[in-house]
């Protein structure tokens, strides 16, 4: 292990499948990325964990994570120091301690280094044969806590990483003195926000074929859509973040309300986000039509410009005299929040609108919900009682509750044919999630790679669902109630989709625990600040780099062999617990026993060369056919792979 | 006209009890029956008599269906209820009779029929009265299938009762006798009967029920020192035995016959499969009369029980650690309920306790300890050079799913559909194992009754969900399988051992044909009528199955085929580093609850209370075996819970995740009737081929199509699922992509023969939409407006929907539909 190269790293590696890829990228040469992509995909599948078993075989190229970064995937020569940590671009070692214990919770303890950088925290074990490798990223951490071990004779002071990803690592100290060091640096780097430091995405170095910042404009989606039309503008009048801070500075709203009833609109609503559009169905002109509750307060006050607004929403699409209000709040919530000047619309005042409550719980129900299903999952899997426990985490109760919001506001727009307004308190955590999973039901191009980047770069990111302190990138503060795991539970609805309809959804499953990783990692930029005028403000475009630079540079890795273009259908997942599952790839990844003998990433990506061979082969044979046969041709137009997929319908 | 009237004789013997309204019926529907093969296309079985019809029905469509409903006629007859789509294809008459169309139910495997009315359900029995005329029609199915039929308003009020009342009347075998007049229904007609007289067995399985059939799979394993022994031809020496039992070469069968009284039932150890690193696998009894007189007695019982191994054998105790039949039987009927639900007690399951509620069933712990058994079976045959026996009191139940899990893990072989149909003949139908009673078709036996090989078939789902690019069968196989359990027709289910299936044979002082060995099959305790219809093997797919639902048993693109096991029977002969040293010869090992043990009394006749044995000049097993052993079984479980380690060689087990969260719930099998999962779909799984194996198949069909238009070409085209063997050379690529796609293994070199996805090159992606005009599903399924609503899965959102083929489904519970 004393290289850094990719390709004879892995010579060192046993007879297994693991090195079956390896040795065909070693063979391939420096050329072919395919070698260390298959490599760098099991890894990132297979998580740190690979390297959290100790093998009593050969050594295991697996063991070692650097792959992982994208560093290697693109050349960019590795800047290797003596201890053998390989670092980004941009990354400095801040220290590195010996005699480090690592208590693995699947293995027993493993002593070896551990070096901390700017961004990672990486130990290995000093074994020459088939090193230890743990590497995670600061950004991951949540909270430090000392942990002591009084009974033990030789090692007393340890330390534990509270992590944000269902895991939490822990390390003893041989020597105690060199612990304050340890929790100095990680404190530093961990938090930098906390300490004046800026976030790692500033100094990363890295430069990708693809531009992850093109992915999404604005305008350009909106025209996708097929706006502006006579009834919807694309309006300037948040340009500069005047109406809204936390709204784009692009957004759609009806033709004929002025700037003025706007402004009137916007101190009506919370956090003045007002009702704009997030998107037109091509053929009814029914809109989904996003914003926060309005300002009601325990007097019922009224708006009228918001009551005219609301009727114009409805007026533009033709096909329906009704608007529909889902307000994705308990009722009961929804009622005491009058109290404190929020509230709900009443259907007395906004004429023709129907008001309907989703009754999902709000971020700190959720927040608790995923606690205890941390509880459950790490370390130890408890066998026992699996189902009843996770039962009573309700992570899949409300799962279900967000999908059959979701499937409502579809079938509301598709079937019924009527305009609808979602919100919730704010307008920014469980409206981004209804209105995006429904649009996702709905637009069969959100459920393309690009798409779904749209799609959150859109309703998440520019809409201002606050990634920032939602997340709590890079500050001290664990216990901040403002944390939630609120774009996880979107994820997991998304993944649950996919398991109901493989077919329909251009991206796989390692796309989307590699989006859920790099939400934590603060490596890339997309999902820093809260808002879109904060990331302007802090030139995030010009100073870091986009997560979907990186995803649209190997965009084959993150592919799905089985995607069929199934643009113009709608998918209404099963909103049934009894067709809902715990997402154990990515919540429960960390245990080695959830891994299996065959990679499936690996099978899907020679899946997907195959399907391209196959489609190459039909084609030559066909040409072939035609060739011999002319009159054969004609009658075998209508071959197999011309047909349906399947014959619903 | 003439065979009706004889079956409707042979009916009324059979269920005399609902004679008088029956012949009045059956007269009356007569000319019906006539008429409808003109007019409403049911294709009829030779001697099937329609009881009752009703026009206007729509049947709601399952997701593999594609979902929604369809409108056609509904029959009753005396065999299934048929339902005749209104457009569907014109029957063909020149096809052989398959006994259930795609949208048939036998009357045998309705359990339960329930009517739902305007405002409330109710559930039929064959006495009850209905006070209101039902809207829709639900007929619960033993294999857990729900079918539900929507009464049309035109549909005449009197049809919608009189056949309500005749399913209800006619679908339950009630008595003894019952059973075989619905075998009389199906197979009985003289025309039926000698169809099925002229079936052949399908020659591309293994049978085992001759000599040469035994031998063949010997020669197959690469097992030698073995031979298979007629001892039991007359079942003399073990009742529940099969004729022919492979034994140990150097044993005689003289000797042999000493053997048999120490082993409960005579089932003395037998040989069952090779691992191609030479260990052997054996299963028998418990041991019994535990006197043993002779030494010679005493070498014979060494020899047996160790086979071919010198060295090392090692009992693995299956009694203790997995489920009785009693706990099987409780956990599926739980299952059973918790999965169907209830409409007429409108019980269900609430959302959030679901996950308790099935986790208390235990079925899923069940399957976990039977997988987890197997897995340690398989590791040990693994390791090489050693026997295992599985010892069970009666081994006739978890031993015959024990030793075909280990096989379906360690042989490929029995990963193919053909294998697989081998594998349960020789390990469940051969050995023994108590169909008849197990599934208890006459319900007239509770107490007998459990569904081993069901769960049996669980297991091999976990299996294929975990590897199901190592499989060459696919989930629809086994889910047939599963269904045609309950369907009382088959030689195959409808006997408990070998001797039952060919007591008639033997009755009628014949010696067994192996040629027509089937055909004699008979259920056992029914009079030798030699009139009985002949029962076919399940098998026989094409009695049950159109070809279009057969060709989805396999897998187009099947996995790669093994090395040929080497004739010596080592495939490799490196043995395990964690292979214990050198053991003392004549070790005897017991396997219980995951640790080794010598007790001294194992086998019994080495106990000290024996006297002869000390005698003999066996060394006593020495203990320092054990901690070897122990780190056997330590070393498979850091394997199995070692990351991606494809198996390097094919024979390598594959060892299924054991944990609690990965042992999954057959969804297609269980939910397919849950009420709430009616519209269930998935587009994909709904059609089983996804966009791959389509292009293999078309690949497969252009090549076959280029091969008869080649002058000189061979004009019998291969099957879509065969195997290409001719040395084209584009076959020859077709077969390289199948080995890269379906072995994790060595692939790599092969596929990097294969495309060359160069760094740069953006074809590998998911062909974009540019790319690949073919295989889109292209707005050709409908025409008029190009956005289908085809997925409609949320229950609760039911109200105002536009799209004509959609209805709510059938609770009662939701909020009534505008229907049209």
């Amino acid at each position: 292990m004393e290289d850094g190269d990719a390709g004879t790293t892995k010579e060192t590696g046993p007879a297994n499948s693991g090195d079956s890829s390896s040795a065909a990228s070693a063979g391939n040469g420096p050329d072919s990325l395919t070698g260390s992509h298959v490599e760098w995909c099991k890894q990132l599948i297979a998580a740190t964990l690979s390297s959290q078993i100790s093998r009593p075989g050969p050594p295991d190229t697996l063991n070692r994570e650097n792959k992982k970064l994208p560093v290697l995937a693109f050349r960019t020569p590795l800047r290797m120091i003596q201890n053998q940590v390989p670092l980004l671009p941009g990354e400095t070692v801040q220290l590195t301690v010996k005699d480090m214990v690592y208590i693995c919770p699947f293995i027993g303890l493993i002593s070896g280094t551990l070096t901390i950088t700017d961004y990672k925290l990486y130990f290995t074990s000093g074994e020459k044969e088939s090193p230890f490798v743990l590497d995670i990223n600061l950004g991951v951490i949540s909270r430090l806590e000392a942990i002591s071990f009084p009974d033990q004779e030789e090692m007393t002071k340890g330390l534990e990483l509270v992590c944000k990803d269902m895991r939490s690592p822990r390390f003893a100290f041989k020597f105690e003195e060199t612990q304050p060091s340890v929790v100095d640096v990680l404190n530093k780097y961990v938090f930098p926000l906390s300490h004046n430091l800026p976030l790692f995405a500033f100094q990363y170095k890295e430069t990708f074929p693809a531009d992850g910042w093109k992915v999404y404009d604005a305008a350009a989606e909106y025209r996708r859509q097929g706006l502006p039309n006579e009834s919807w503008t694309i309006s300037r009048v948040n340009s500069i973040y005047e109406l809204c801070d936390t709204y784009p500075s692009t957004l759609v709203i009806p033709t004929n309300i002025t700037e003025e009833d706007l402004k009137r609109v916007a101190s009506f609503r919370a956090r003045h986000r007002v009702p704009v559009l997030s998107w037109i169905h091509p053929e009814s002109q029914a809109t989904i039509v996003r914003c926060s509750q309005p300002l009601v307060g325990p007097s019922d006050r009224r708006c009228k410009e918001d009551e005219r607004l609301l009727q114009v929403i409805m007026d533009a699409n033709a096909q329906s005299h009704k608007l529909t209000i889902f307000d994705a709040r308990q009722s009961s919530v929804a009622i005491s929040n009058k109290a404190k000047d929020g509230g709900f619309e009443s259907e007395s005042f906004y004429a023709n609108a129907e008001l309907i409550f989703l009754e999902i719980p709000n971020i700190h129900v959720i927040r608790e919900s995923q606690r205890k299903l941390k509880d459950m999952l790490y370390p130890t899997i408890d066998e026992a009682h699996w189902h009843s426990a996770i039962d009573q985490t309700h992570w899949l109760e409300y799962i279900r509750l967000l999908l059959a919001g979701a499937a409502k506001v579809a079938h509301k727009v598709e079937s019924g044919k009527s305009s609808v307004v979602v919100h919730c308190s704010d307008g920014w955590d469980r409206t981004a999630q209804l209105t995006s999973l429904s649009m996702l039901m709905l637009d069969g191009y959100y459920r393309t790679l690009t798409g779904f980047q749209v799609l959150v770069e859109k309703e998440w990111i520019s809409f201002g669902h606050k990634f920032c302190a939602r997340v709590g990138h890079g500050d001290k503060d664990h216990a901040d109630s403002e944390r939630s795991p609120l774009f996880v539970q979107f994820v997991d609805c998304v993944w649950q989709m996919t398991r109901q309809f493989p077919s329909a959804f251009e991206f796989n499953e390692l796309f989307l625990i590699t989006v859920l990783d790099y939400l934590y990692s603060c490596l890339f930029g997309t999902f820093l600040c809260n808002s879109e005028q904060e990331r302007v403000a802090q030139e995030v475009q010009t100073k870091t780099a986009s997560l979907w630079s990186y995803i649209n540079s190997q965009s084959e890795d993150f592919t799905n062999p089985f995607y069929e273009n199934y643009q113009n259908h709608v998918l209404y997942p099963l909103a049934s617990s009894r067709h809902l599952e715990l997402w154990t790839g990515y919540h429960a990844r960390w245990n080695p026993h959830m891994r299996s003998q065959v990679p499936v990433h690996q099978t899907l990506k020679e899946l997907l060369i195959l399907r391209a061979e196959l489609q190459r082969k039909v084609e030559e044979l066909r040409r072939e056919v035609s060739a011999r046969s002319p009159s054969f041709s004609s009658e075998h137009a209508a071959s197999p792979s011309g047909t349906p997929l399947h014959s619903l319908v | 006209m003439r065979s009706e009237q004889r079956l409707y004789e042979r009916s009324e013997k059979g269920a005399a009890g609902k004679k008088g309204l029956m012949k009045e019926r059956m007269l009356s529907q007569s000319s019906i029956t006539a008429r409808s093969r003109e007019m409403f296309g049911l294709r009829c079985l030779p001697g099937e008599c329609v009881l009752q019809r009703a026009l206007m029905v729509r049947k709601k469509l399952t997701a593999r269906e594609g979902r929604g409903w369809m409108s056609g006629t509904l029959f009753c007859t005396h065999f299934r209820v048929a339902f005749v789509p209104q457009d569907g294809p014109k029957p063909d008459d020149n096809t052989d009779p398959v006994l259930l169309g795609d949208h048939d139910v036998a009357l045998a495997s309705i359990e339960k029929v329930v009517v739902v009315g305007p405002n409330r359900t109710k559930l039929v029995s064959p006495n009850s009265s209905l006070k209101f005329t039902p809207e829709e029609l639900l007929l619960y199915c033993r294999d857990m299938r729900v079918i539900c039929f929507l009464f049309d308003r035109l549909t005449p009020d009197a049809q919608v009762l009189e056949i309500t009342y005749t399913i209800a009347k006619t679908y339950q075998p009630l008595k003894p006798g019952s059973v075989l007049s619905f075998q009389n229904a199906a197979l009985g007609s003289v025309e039926m009967k000698q169809f099925l007289s002229n079936r052949r067995r399908d020659a591309r399985m293994n049978w085992f029920d001759s000599a040469s059939d035994w031998e063949q799979e010997l020669e197959r394993c690469g097992a030698t020192g073995w031979r298979v022994s007629s001892v039991n031809d007359r079942f003399e020496m073990s009742t529940s035995l099969s004729r022919f039992i492979v034994v140990p070469q150097k044993v005689l069968d003289t000797e042999l016959k000493k053997s048999f009284a120490h082993f409960n039932e005579g089932r003395i150890p037998r040989w069952c499969w090779r691992h191609p690193r030479g260990s052997d696998l054996l299963r028998m009894s418990i041991f019994q009369n535990n006197i043993y007189h002779e030494k010679d007695d005493i070498r014979n019982l060494e020899m047996v029980l160790f086979g071919c191994q010198n060295s090392l054998c090692v009992v693995v105790e299956l009694g203790d650690e997995l489920p009785s039949p009693s706990d099987i039987q409780l956990a599926h009927s739980r299952l059973r309920t918790l999965c169907l639900g209830d409409v007429s007690t409108s019980v269900s399951v609430p959302d959030d306790k679901w996950l308790s509620t099935l986790e208390s069933t235990h079925w899923l712990d069940h399957v976990r300890l039977c997988l987890r058994k197997a897995s340690e079976v398989a590791c040990l045959l693994r390791s090489g050079h050693l026997t295992v026996a599985l010892q069970e009191p009666e081994d006739r139940d978890m031993s015959c799913v024990v030793s075909s899990l280990v096989q379906v893990m360690s042989d490929p072989h029995c990963r193919s559909q053909h294998g697989f149909q081998s594998l349960v003949q020789k390990e469940w139908v051969m050995a023994g194992h108590r169909f008849y009673s197990r599934i208890n078709y006459h319900r007239d036996n509770d107490k007998e009754e459990a569904p081993v090989f069901l769960l049996f078939l669980d297991c091999v789902w976990q299996l294929w969900f975990q590897f199901p690019s190592r499989f060459q069968l696919t989930g629809d196989f086994l889910l047939a399988l599963h269904d045609s359990i309950h369907l009382p027709l088959f030689s195959t289910f409808l006997g408990n051992c070998q001797r039952e299936r060919c007591k008639r044979s033997q009755n009628l002082g014949q010696s067994y044909t192996p040629v027509n060995g089937w055909r004699d099959a008979l259920q056992p305790d029914s009079s030798s009528d030699p009139s009985d219809p002949p029962l076919p093997p399940v098998w026989d797919w094409a009695l049950q199955y159109s070809a279009d639902r057969r060709a989805c048993f396999t897998q187009p693109v099947p996995p790669t085929p093994p090395p040929q096991p080497l004739l010596n029977g080592n495939l490799n002969m490196k043995l395990d580093a964690h292979r214990p040293a050198d053991s003392a010869p004549g070790s005897v090992f017991l396997l219980s609850r995951g640790s080794f043990t010598c007790p001294g009394n194992l086998p019994p006749w080495r106990s000290s209370a024996s006297g002869v044995y000390k005698k003999s000049h066996r060394r006593a097993p020495s203990t320092e075996n054990v901690p070897g052993l122990e780190r056997l079984l330590k070393a498979w479980k850091l394997t199995a819970t070692c990351g991606p380690q494809g198996p390097a060689d094919a024979y390598e087990p594959l060892l299924p995740l054991l944990l609690v969260p990965c042992m999954g719930l057959w969804r297609e099998c269980y939910l397919r009737g849950a009420l709430h999962a009616q519209a269930f779909s998935h587009p994909v799984t709904s059609n089983h081929l996804h966009p791959v194996e389509r292009l293999a198949q078309e690949v497969q069909q252009l090549q076959d199509k280029l091969a008869q238009l080649s002058p000189g070409a061979d004009l019998d085209p291969p099957t879509v699922t065969t195997e290409p063997r001719h040395a084209d050379a584009n076959l020859n690529q077709n077969t390289n992509n199948a080995t890269f796609l379906f072995s994790a293994s060595k692939p790599r070199s092969v596929g990097k023969a294969a495309p060359p996805p160069s760094s740069n090159r953006h074809v590998s992606r998911a062909p974009p939409p540019t790319a690949t005009p073919a295989p889109r599903p292209g707005g050709k399924d409908l025409g008029g407006s190009n956005k289908h609503t085809f997925l409609f899965g949320h229950s609760s959102v039911t109200e105002g929907r536009a799209d004509p083929r959609y209805h709510p489904p059938p609770n009662a519970k939701l909020p009534k539909s505008d229907r049209p």
